[in-house]
């Protein structure tokens, strides 16, 4: 991993948050390079342990979280909650699920109901 | 070469379902990366009468890093990568959705931004926003043909509808912006593509592999080495064993596994593989199942030929039920599941017409089999695999 160009970005997280190394990895190659997202700057968010991101999707005007995380973890609400609070209360996160197979799924979460687009 | 867009023949039109058949089955020949080589002199042929096989067996000898940070091994060579994705489809690139395409793709994006011509992505979104506008077109016209119809029946008079409601084969798009739009081409032509130089665009991309799939190519095809991040050396078979359950551990000291994590049997590297192998040896191709909420998906010869027919949901089952409560990991779905669940699970399968199949894993009890055999694969024998199919049965329609 320290030999991808990407390291540089993350070396200030990834030994800071062992654990959830791989998945801010894989989640911000995927992102730069694969999704073209802008703009990407990696957060420290304490609260969950664990880098995020914040970057522009193209064709999107605001910026968005993204909170990587992998398959095997377990999460609560709490944990959530959290981590909306430390992002200033976003409208809504996308958490990133991160396989060992390098496939990751994306799920649009927001603190409340939402209603669908007309 | 990564087959990206649609394949050419020799007189420049995209080819036909029977040619790309053709074509998949000159390319994914070959179901394990291990290939055989029939000599045809005649003297393999007297040999052969002899009972001596004159075949030989062709080894690829290819090269992974493991890397524990993502529980995977990389195969960072891009011809064995594509020797692994087309001789059984192991693995997956990790900035594409099946083989690595990256900088095919990316290399084709810059070409279609300098050329003013479209990639197969945009392509495709036009033809989508396309389709949404006709439907909205073809709705408004049935909704203006009805009130027409209701119009003239409330007033007694024949209705006589002068709305043409368009049809797929003859609706055109309106031209917003027509000097904008490019002219669409599946490929570029040789000459239209300006001076591009390829090779400022680097190769980021890996294939990577699961512990599974490695595993199964250094230990029963020996056609993969893998090389310890740490050291650059290759890994011997018995240290590739004991690293790849360690992952399971104590996640940020790897190299570290304190007594509770050691040799137990419902390591979820064991309990996967178990599964894994079981599959690979029938013959079905295997690949994550993350996105229809499922383990595994089984494709009988390829993703490339028919979408998988079945999803695997991998449900350990302790032998001895101590010794799931003495149990360090928490194996999913090892606990017993709601009908919630399994009937979401199945639904979602369903719409997608897969079959969903629940495979149980039992694990040996650590009083029953002893902890010796965990320094080896020979433990695998003693895990037990069997299936139940789930499929949703509805009494009044299913008479059939």
């Amino acid at each position: 991993m320290e030999q991808h160009p990407s390291y540089t970005e993350l070396s200030a997280l990834v030994p800071k948050y062992p654990r959830s190394a791989g998945a801010l990895f894989q989640t911000y190659n995927d992102l730069k390079l694969a999704q073209q997202w802008t703009d990407l700057e990696v957060v420290d968010l304490t609260s969950c342990s664990r880098g995020a991101l914040k970057g522009r999707r193209p064709k999107v005007e605001a910026v968005l979280c993204v909170i990587p995380c992998s398959l095997a973890e377990s999460l609560s609400i709490a944990w959530l909650h959290d981590a909306f609070g430390e992002l200033g209360s976003p409208p809504h996160i996308y958490l990133a699920i991160n396989t060992e197979d390098s496939s990751i799924v994306y799920y649009k979460i927001s603190p409340g109901i939402v209603k669908p687009p007309v | 070469m990564p087959l990206i867009g649609p394949t050419q023949n020799r007189q420049g039109g995209t080819k036909k379902g029977g040619a790309r058949r053709a074509d998949n089955n000159r390319i994914y020949a070959h179901p394990l990366p291990v290939t055989f080589e029939k000599s045809q002199s005649w003297a393999n042929h007297i040999l052969g009468l002899f009972g001596v096989s004159g075949t030989r067996v062709l080894n690829p000898h290819c090269t992974g890093i493991y890397d524990p940070d993502t529980r995977s091994v990389w195969v960072v060579d891009s011809k064995d990568a594509m020797i692994l994705w087309r001789r059984g489809f192991f693995g997956k690139g990790d900035l594409s959705r099946s083989e690595p395409s990256w900088r095919t793709r990316q290399i084709s994006a810059k070409r279609a931004a300098a050329g003013k011509f479209m990639t197969a992505e945009e392509i495709r979104e036009k033809r989508r926003a396309e389709r949404k506008q006709f439907k909205l077109d073809r709705a408004a016209a049935i909704a203006q043909a009805a009130a027409e119809a209701e119009a003239a029946f409330a007033e007694g008079r024949e209705a006589k509808s002068s709305v043409i409601i368009p049809s797929g084969a003859t609706w055109k798009p309106q031209q917003s912006v027509p000097d904008e739009s490019p002219s669409p081409s599946p490929t570029p032509d040789a000459e239209q593509t300006p001076e591009f130089d390829e090779d400022s665009v680097p190769d980021l991309e890996h294939m990577q592999l699961t512990l599974q799939e490695a595993f199964f190519l250094a230990w029963n095809l020996d056609c993969l080495t893998i090389i310890d991040p740490t050291t650059s050396g290759p890994m011997t078979l018995k240290h590739i064993w004991t690293a790849f359950q360690q992952v399971h551990g104590i996640p940020h000291i790897p190299s570290v596994m304190p007594e509770i994590y050691a040799n137990r049997f419902d390591n979820p590297f064991l309990v996967n593989y178990a599964a894994y192998h079981y599959y690979r040896s029938l013959g079905w191709v295997i690949k994550g199942g993350i996105k229809f909420c499922v383990d595994l998906l089984l494709y009988k010869r390829g993703p490339v030929f028919h979408h998988a027919e079945f999803a695997i949901v991998v449900i350990p089952v302790y032998e001895d039920p101590a010794d799931q409560e003495t149990s360090p990991f928490e194996l999913a779905n090892s606990q017993p599941f709601s009908w919630t669940w399994l009937s979401t699970v199945n639904r979602v399968n369903s719409q997608v017409q897969k079959t969903l199949i629940l495979t149980y894993v039992t694990i040996p009890a650590r009083s029953r089999v002893s902890q010796e055999l965990l320094s080896s694969p020979a433990c695998l024998a003693h895990y037990t695999v069997r299936e139940v199919v789930l499929r949703r049965f509805i009494p009044a329609r299913m008479r059939d």
